[in-house]
Order: structure tokens, then C-alpha cells, then sequence
């Protein structure tokens, strides 16, 4: 078993999200917790320092503009990834100007998210 | 929000009932092609995301519904435009379609228009809030797997919504629950209260008359059982507290209440708290089974729970009703047979059965002793074994999850299924230590990152290659379908195979639909395939990666087995296909069909195909169309083929440097009229006999039919092509044959479409309809969806690459002189399969794509 896996965090208040995703990137090899709630991932982010972070930005409570920038504040090395149903320019701009690392508008091919992960795990890998 | 249009509608028509002028006609005419082409790929999109390849959420199908209702409102507005409002009751076929999905989007189940009680064949596949898990699962097994379950019928979640309110129950039941849930009434006596209650309600008369209604039907006595339903599609406690087996017709209300009271059991109650469902809304409903006397019953797990044999499944068995296994009244007999075919008995136990459960006559049931002489016997056949162990496999396929299955075999030997559910799998089994990209690295790669995923999955077989006449009944259970083609006819199959992979074929095909339907996972467009996997090779696919491994990756498949969450069940994919229903089927494929009609669209897609065919026949209507032409630029070409076409150049489709009244045809630019006319120009095409007659004399034969009307094009009118760069609409008339063609050609496939139509002749219908026959033959083995009726021939084509669209546009220009004098030589219908072979015999480098 390899011991050295990437910790991701999975954010996205539709549920159907997170069932999905988890699978498909615990077959990559990854570790991976997965929430519904914005207010719980805030409260995790506080304890736990994930390699990388993937987000809904439009939800009830804590949007996700919000967490990312609490994320990055608290462990810059975190990469980030968003995912949108309302992908705009601005939106897409202001999330890489807060340092997003990808972002990927709603619906998506499972292959895309694997491969803005395992991107973002060779630019981690590589530090 | 649909009235609002209405009146917007009613402003821009007005009552103008004048005809617009043809440029206008024709703008409207490719804003309509544009949006109905648009609105053909929401749809195609909608079909893709139910592939399991993406992930989506619900706002996804909100955004997408609400596109295609405003496509379908700017199409049904075109063809009024073009039409003069003749169509102006399709706004309300428009609400009529988009209002229930509008409900859909809205709620979980509108309940309010569910019947109490629905006939067991007839149930809904993607509402199992109406109907249950168990009853849900059970019709999918009827009608996709086509196994044989005992007939019967389902009493609703709503009749259960019924029954409570009438007795005033919903709010007690709730306060009692809650009591308990906050520790201050004990389990047992909450349990008591609730089933006393439920058993002392009265059945309001309306309910009880429509399940007499059923009951009594066929005199047949019943198995009574619960079908509730959860997040997961099933509520797994497999016990009897909520079976009532053999109960006479005027019993089943009796029963019903037991059953439902059943639900509140203390166990029952125990493992809702634990599922966290004690809060929700309960949805109950009971599914009533014709009785199944049988003399042997037993249980399928599809997964062994110890851990040996891991490759094999478990069968349980013992004479008479299923109660002796699932209650472990006796030792039973116990079966481990390989998965793998041609399933293996690995192992066997017979357990000594002492005694056995049987139907009383008047209704109940009883046990008794089992002959001294059949105690130590096994139940079941070698025969029964195999057929139970294929029956798993291809449930076990379909539902993607470990199974427990209740079978039954009655005195004449048939089996039965009588319910599946998940088979709930200790964790230990679940997580596997193994990691699974290190196991799957051990596996040779044979094709990776290739083709476009149609259904998500894994799965696993022996290669069986169908090419175009193999006899499709030979597919083998369980195989891998490999294929060039995507071709309709192999739907036939699709039920059976394990996984397909094909080297053409997109995901907005037909056998991309068919593949979702029975959950096949399905990789198409996979260059040279029929070569790299050989007949009998043993593969494995697994799209999550695009991969295709050598050999059966048994740790993959167990993998997903186990672990991979369901994506078919959640309900976003629930909801998906439920609004699929109401948008992709298409029923009305005949234009001649009674049912062509406003009223006859059912579904998006009906709408689109009824205003596509209307709007074609607008543009065919000649006397208007003549009217509309009024004072354009009309060319003659000038071609070896006499036929005078008159055309008019709408932009593009006529080389700038052409003057004068004539084009030659060397001028002409548009795609799909060169294409077209060099298929009219192949001299092979004009003959069906020995040629007598010199090429211009032959023609001029053949054309002097309205040629000799005299008066120019413009007042016989039907010679005429009106065309762009990329566009072609042309009416021809040869003889007593009248051709229309609509095409496009574009270098995106998804704008691209040929429309045929071909009518007329001069001998009698029935040689008429015979070249209506071969016709419609040579254009199937085009890919062409086409339908005769009589002597008419409707042809279609949607979406292929440019260079297709231009071979099969020289293929239709080919037929048009092929099928001139045709239907004289047709003397009898052995006469069809020779012209069809003469045709390609005669057009070797036409028909040489297709081999």
C-alpha cells in the first residue's frame, strides 16, 4: 500500500457530487474526505492540512470563495480546485486570482477532475 | 409561465395570413434547422450525462430543461412563421410536454395524480418512492433482464398516504416515533402501539375497491410483502415480518394491514433509527405476487461471505416455500458454484431436511415432514443450478452490486425470481487491503485512451465479434460485444453482453441509448478494435480509465462490486431518466401515420420530428413555393443529364465568376448539390438494362414527360434546387417520380442532415411498394433510418462527417436514376434481394465503404 497519499478535500453541497468523486479519486490512490456542508469543511480545515482542496463556490452559508481564501491563508501549500455550475469570466478570474489552481465549469467528464488532480499532484510532488 | 408566450405569439401572428416571401420563408427555415439541431444536441447531451461518464447536479437538469423549452418555443414559433400560424395548437402540445417536468424539477414525486394501486407489469422503472424497492427492482428484472418473476400488482406509497390520513394516523404515528427517538417511551411498547393502531385502521372504501379490483382478477391466491423504500433503494432487514404468504383475494386488505404494520416491528424500527431514516417521510408500499407453489425455494448470494471461494457464488436451498431458508428452520443444502461459466459445482453440501413449508388450500401455510427417502437428497438439479447461477450473474451485472436473491422452483421445474435485493457485505470484504492500481498494474494493457465512454463501468467477458450477417442468437451470456458498427440491429444483444466496444458510433447514438438502458458499460470510436481483440480472447474493460486489460481482472471487478458507488440509483440519475422519458423517445416515426398529429407528440422529440416534417412540406408545397419566387435570380444548369434543373442561389452555392441564365455545373459551389449531381452523373446509373439508346436520347425519354409540358421550370415547378454553400433543397421530377431532398453538409458532423423522400410511378402499388422496398434496403445498408409505406419512401440522416454525407448524397443521386423504370422490372418480391445486389454490383466504388 502506498503510504504517501495525497489528502484531498472534496466540498459540494449537492451530495451526488461528492458519492461520485470519492471513488473515482480513492481508485487513483488518493485519500479522500468528502462534505456537504461548508460550515463542516471550514471546522475541518482548521485541524486537518490537505494537499488538495476541491470546491463548489455557490452554497448555503460559507460560499466557497470564503473557504478557499481561509485555505490558502492557513496552508498556502494547499492547491485548489474549483468546480461551478455558474462559470463566468469573473468568477474564473477571481478564483485564479485568489490562486486557484484549476478551475472546472459543471457538469464535468470524470477524466477532467482526474486530470486537473493528478496535475496539480505533479506540481506538488515536484516541491 | 406558458401564457405569457401565448400572448407574445398572438402579437407577432396577428392575423397576417398573407405568404411571406420565400427568402424569408428560407431564413426561418434554417433558424428552425438551427434551433431543431440545437435542441437535438440538449438532448443528445441529456442522453450523454445519463452515460454515467459525467458528473452533474441538479441544477444541471434545471438549466438544460430550461433550455429546450425555450429552443422548442422559438421551433414551434418558426414553423408558425413559415406556416402562417396553421400550427398554433402546438403552444399548447408545449405545455402539455414541459409542465410535468416542470413538476419533476420541482418536487421529489407529485403523489397527488399516482393511482393507489398499479398493475405489477405496468409499474414505473424510476419511482421507487411510488412503488417501493422491492417492487421497483423487480419490475427492472421483468423488463430489462426479462426473467421471470410472478405476476402481479402494487399497492402505492400513496395508498399508504391514503390509508393513514383516513385513519387520522400520520401525526400519531409521528409523536410516537418521536417519543422514542428522544428515549422517553420504550421500543417495545412504541412498536405495539403503532401495529395495534395500523391493524385497527379501516381501509377507506375507494382504496379497498381498487385493490379488490386486482385481487380478484385471476382467482390467484397471493404472497403479500412489504416493498419500502430507502436512500439505497432497498430496506435490507430480510425477514418475514412483512411477508403474509398464500392469501386468498378477499384476505388481501387483512394482509395489506399486516404488512404495513409489519413495517413497525421493533427490529424494523431498530434498523431505521440506525439508517437514519426514522425522521423522513415514509413511503410504504406492498406488492402483491401470484403465489408460486413451489417445491424447492432457496437464496442466491452473489457474493460469498467468507472469505474462500471469492470467485464463487452461494446457492441455499430446501424443499417447499422460501420460509424454511430465510427463517433457517432446517439445515439446508448448500451450493458453491463458480461465476465464472460454464459455472462449476465447487462444492456441495446437503443438509438433512427434516421438514418443509407448504400452501394450505384455503389459504395459509403449514409444516410437515419431509419423506424419510428425500431427507439427505439435494433439492435441486444439477440443470436448476446452473440456471439459477446464470440468472445471478446477469442480475448481478445489471444491478452492479452484490446480491441476495429469493428463488423458487415450482413442480413443473420452472424457476422464478421473487425478490433481490443488496446483499449487505461486512466491512472487512468491503475494504479490501489490496491496493487496487498495484493489482491492476499485473494485467497487460491492450487498448488505452481511446474512444468515447458511452456507459460508465467495468466489465468482463470473452470477445464475440458481431459482423453484419452473423446470427445473433448465437451471443453468448456474459461476452464482450465487439463491433465496427454501431448499427441498430445490435440491440438484440446488448441485453446479454457484458460490456461493448466498437470502432465507430458516437454517444448520441441509438445503441448509446440501449447501452444506458440495460447499463452495459460501453466504449465506442475505438480505432481498429475488431483487430487488437480477437474472437474468444478474455478482456476486461474499464472506462473510468479508458482501458481495455487482457484476461479477467478479477480484483477490479470485485473492486467495484464492493465499493464504487451505484451512479444509476442516486437520484439525480433517477430524475435524469424519469425527464429523459418525457424528452428523447421518439413514437411518431411514420409521417403517414394517423398519429402524426399535433396531439400525437408525446415526448421534446416528437414535437421536434412533427415541426421538421411539417416545415419540409411547407417548402414542398409548390403553388406557394412558385408564388414566394417571385421576381428571384432563377439559373438553368447545364449538365450531360438533361432534367433542366432550375436553380436558385440563396448564397454561395453558385461560383461568382457564373453569368448569363446558365451554370454549368463545374460552377456550382454548393457541397451538397455537387455531391448529389455527381451521383446523377454516373452513366451506370441510367441504365438497368443493356443501354439500346444513346445517353442524351435515353434521357430525353425518360424527361419528356413534363419536359414536354413545356412553359419553362417556373410553371411546371418542380425541377428546382434551392441551395447555399452548404445547403440543398431540391424537388425533382423524373416521369411519374416525384424526389424531394433537404440536406446539409458541414464540417461539423452535428449540423449535417439528408432528408429523402420518393413517391410515384406508373405500374401498379404493388411493384411500386416493391422498389419502395429495395430502396428503403439500400438506404438501411447506408445507415439510413428509412420507412416505406406503400409506395412512398421517407429516408433519414442525422450527424455524419462531411465526407459520409457527401458519399451517401452521390449514393441517393446514383438511386434516383437506378429506380427509374424500376418498379416494372419488379415482378415478384424474390425479385428485391437481386436489384439490391445489382445496385451495389453496379456501384463497386460506392458501395466499397460499406464492406
Amino acid at each position: 500500500m502506498n503510504m504517501n497519499r495525497l489528502r484531498i478535500m472534496v466540498l459540494d453541497d449537492e451530495a451526488i457530487v461528492c458519492k461520485r468523486l470519492r471513488p473515482a479519486l480513492e481508485k487513483q490512490g488518493y485519500q479522500v474526505d468528502t462534505f456537504t456542508l461548508s460550515a463542516d469543511a471550514m471546522e475541518q480545515i482548521q485541524h486537518v492540512e490537505y494537499d488538495i482542496i476541491i470546491t463548489d463556490l455557490k452554497m448555503k452559508g460559507i460560499d466557497g470563495m470564503q473557504l478557499l481564501t481561509e485555505a490558502k491563508r492557513r496552508s498556502p501549500k494547499t492547491e485548489l480546485i474549483v468546480i461551478t455550475g455558474f462559470a463566468t469570466m469573473d468568477t474564473a478570474k477571481e478564483s485564479f486570482h485568489k490562486g486557484v489552481f484549476d478551475f472546472i465549469a459543471k457538469p464535468f467528464k470524470l477524466s477532467e477532475i482526474q486530470e486537473a488532480v493528478s496535475r496539480a499532484e505533479t506540481k506538488i510532488r515536484g516541491r | 409561465m406558458w401564457p405569457c408566450f401565448k400572448e407574445i405569439a398572438n402579437r407577432l401572428f396577428s392575423r397576417k395570413r398573407d405568404l411571406i416571401a420565400f427568402p424569408q420563408v428560407f431564413e426561418q427555415f434554417q433558424a428552425l434547422l438551427q434551433n431543431h439541431q440545437r435542441a437535438m444536441e440538449v438532448i443528445a447531451d441529456l442522453g450523454e450525462k445519463s452515460g454515467g461518464d459525467y458528473i452533474f447536479d441538479r441544477k444541471y437538469l434545471f438549466d438544460v430543461v430550461h433550455e429546450l423549452q425555450d429552443l422548442m418555443l422559438k421551433i414551434v414559433k418558426g414553423l408558425n412563421l413559415i406556416a402562417s400560424n396553421r400550427y398554433y395548437e402546438l403552444y399548447g402540445v408545449l405545455d402539455r410536454i414541459f409542465l410535468p417536468m416542470e413538476a419533476e424539477l420541482r418536487g421529489r414525486l407529485v403523489l397527488t395524480d399516482a393511482p393507489y394501486v398499479i398493475p405489477f407489469r405496468d409499474a414505473p422503472l424510476d419511482s421507487p418512492e411510488l412503488t417501493g424497492g422491492k417492487a421497483s427492482t423487480l419490475a427492472e428484472i421483468v423488463h430489462k433482464l426479462l426473467l421471470p418473476v410472478p405476476d402481479g400488482f402494487v399497492i402505492t406509497s400513496r395508498a399508504y398516504h391514503r390509508f393513514l390520513e383516513y385513519n387520522d394516523l400520520e401525526e400519531r404515528i409521528h409523536l410516537l416515533l418521536e417519543e422514542w427517538a428522544s428515549g422517553s417511551a420504550e421500543l417495545s411498547k412504541v412498536a405495539g402501539q403503532i401495529r395495534y393502531s395500523i391493524l385497527a385502521g379501516i381501509i377507506p372504501q375507494d382504496l379497498a375497491r381498487e385493490i379488490m379490483k386486482y385481487a380478484q382478477k385471476t382467482g390467484a391466491h397471493w404472497a403479500v410483502r412489504s416493498s419500502g423504500y430507502g436512500e439505497d433503494g432497498e430496506l435490507s432487514f430480510a425477514g418475514l415480518h412483512e411477508s403474509v404468504m398464500n392469501v386468498p383475494p378477499a384476505q388481501v386488505p387483512e394482509a395489506y394491514k399486516k404488512v404495513l404494520a409489519g413495517l413497525y416491528s421493533p427490529e424494523a424500527l431498530t434498523y431505521r433509527l440506525r439508517m437514519g431514516m426514522i425522521g423522513e417521510e415514509t413511503a410504504m408500499s406492498v406488492l402483491c405476487q401470484e403465489m408460486i407453489y413451489s417445491r424447492a425455494s432457496g437464496v442466491i448470494q452473489t457474493v460469498k461471505l467468507d472469505e474462500s471461494d471469492s470467485d464463487c457464488l452461494a446457492i441455499y436451498s430446501s424443499y417447499g416455500l422460501g420460509r424454511t431458508v430465510v427463517e433457517g428452520r432446517t439445515s439446508l443444502d448448500r451450493f458453491v458454484v463458480e461465476k465464472h461459466p460454464p459455472h462449476t459445482i465447487k462444492s456441495q453440501d446437503i443438509g438433512r431436511k427434516d421438514s418443509l413449508v407448504q400452501a394450505c388450500p384455503g389459504g395459509g401455510e403449514e409444516e410437515i415432514p419431509v419423506d424419510e427417502t428425500m431427507k439427505c437428497r439435494a433439492s435441486i438439479s444439477e440443470d436448476t443450478i446452473n440456471t439459477l447461477a446464470r440468472w445471478a450473474l446477469s442480475l448481478e451485472r445489471y444491478f452492479k452490486r452484490p446480491l441476495e436473491i429469493e428463488w423458487a422452483v415450482d413442480e413443473a421445474e420452472t424457476c422464478w425470481i421473487l425478490q433481490a435485493r443488496r446483499l449487505l457485505v461486512s466491512d472487512h470484504l468491503d475494504r479490501g487491503d489490496e491496493d487496487i492500481c498495484e493489482s491492476c498494474s499485473l494485467y497487460p494493457i491492450l487498448i488505452k485512451d481511446k474512444g468515447v465512454v458511452i456507459h460508465t463501468g467495468v466489465g468482463s467477458g470473452r470477445v464475440y465479434t458481431v459482423r453484419e450477417n452473423e446470427d445473433m442468437d448465437d451471443f453468448p451470456e456474459g461476452a464482450v460485444l465487439v463491433s465496427r458498427y454501431t448499427a441498430p440491429w445490435l440491440a438484440a444483444v446488448v441485453p446479454k453482453a457484458s460490456a461493448i466496444i466498437a470502432e465507430r458510433g458516437s454517444a448520441a447514438g441509438h445503441l448509446a441509448t440501449i447501452a444506458r438502458e440495460f447499463r452495459v458499460p460501453s466504449l465506442v470510436s475505438v480505432d481498429n478494435a475488431t483487430e487488437i481483440l480477437s474472437e474468444g480472447m478474455e478482456i476486461t474493460l474499464d472506462t473510468h480509465h479508458r482501458l481495455v486489460y487482457s484476461g479477467q481482472v478479477t480484483e477490479l471487478l470485485r473492486y467495484e462490486l464492493l465499493q464504487s458507488m451505484v451512479f444509476e440509483e442516486s437520484a439525480e440519475f433517477r430524475l435524469l431518466r424519469r425527464l429523459l422519458k418525457r424528452i428523447a423517445p421518439l413514437h411518431l416515426i411514420d409521417p403517414q401515420s394517423p398519429d402524426f398529429t399535433p396531439q400525437g407528440c408525446t415526448s421534446v422529440h416528437d414535437l421536434i420530428r412533427f415541426v421538421h416534417e411539417k416545415a419540409i412540406q411547407e417548402l414542398m408545397d409548390v403553388p406557394s413555393f412558385l408564388h414566394r419566387f417571385r421576381g428571384a435570380k432563377v439559373w438553368t444548369l447545364a449538365s450531360d443529364v438533361p432534367i433542366g434543373l432550375k436553380i436558385i442561389d440563396l448564397g454561395g452555392g453558385v461560383a461568382p465568376e457564373a453569368n448569363g441564365d446558365r451554370v454549368s455545373v463545374e460552377d456550382i459551389e454548393s457541397l451538397p448539390l455537387k455531391a448529389l449531381w455527381t451521383g446523377i452523373s454516373l452513366r451506370e446509373a441510367w441504365s438497368t438494362e443493356p443501354v439500346a439508346m444513346d445517353f442524351k436520347g435515353l434521357m430525353a425519354s425518360l424527361t419528356r414527360n413534363w419536359d414536354g409540358a413545356g412553359g419553362g421550370v417556373m410553371s411546371s415547378g418542380f425541377n428546382l434546387a434551392v441551395i447555399t454553400k452548404n445547403y440543398l433543397n431540391l424537388h425533382l421530377r423524373l416521369g411519374y417520380h416525384f424526389n424531394f431532398i433537404d440536406a446539409r453538409m458541414h464540417d461539423e458532423p452535428h449540423n449535417n442532415h439528408i432528408y429523402f423522400r420518393f413517391v410515384g410511378g406508373v405500374t401498379d402499388l404493388t411493384r411500386r411498394s416493391r422498389r419502395a422496398r429495395v430502396l428503403a434496403q439500400i438506404l438501411s445498408s447506408y445507415h439510413f433510418n428509412a420507412v416505406t409505406k406503400g409506395d412512398l419512401v421517407v429516408a433519414r440522416l442525422m450527424h455524419l462527417p462531411k465526407k459520409e454525407m457527401e458519399l451517401r448524397l452521390q449514393v441517393l443521386g446514383a438511386l434516383i436514376g437506378f429506380t427509374r423504370q424500376l418498379d416494372i422490372q419488379l415482378r415478384s418480391d424474390q425479385d428485391i434481394p437481386r436489384f439490391v445486389e445489382d445496385f451495389f454490383n453496379r456501384h463497386a466504388h460506392i458501395a466499397q465503404p460499406l464492406m
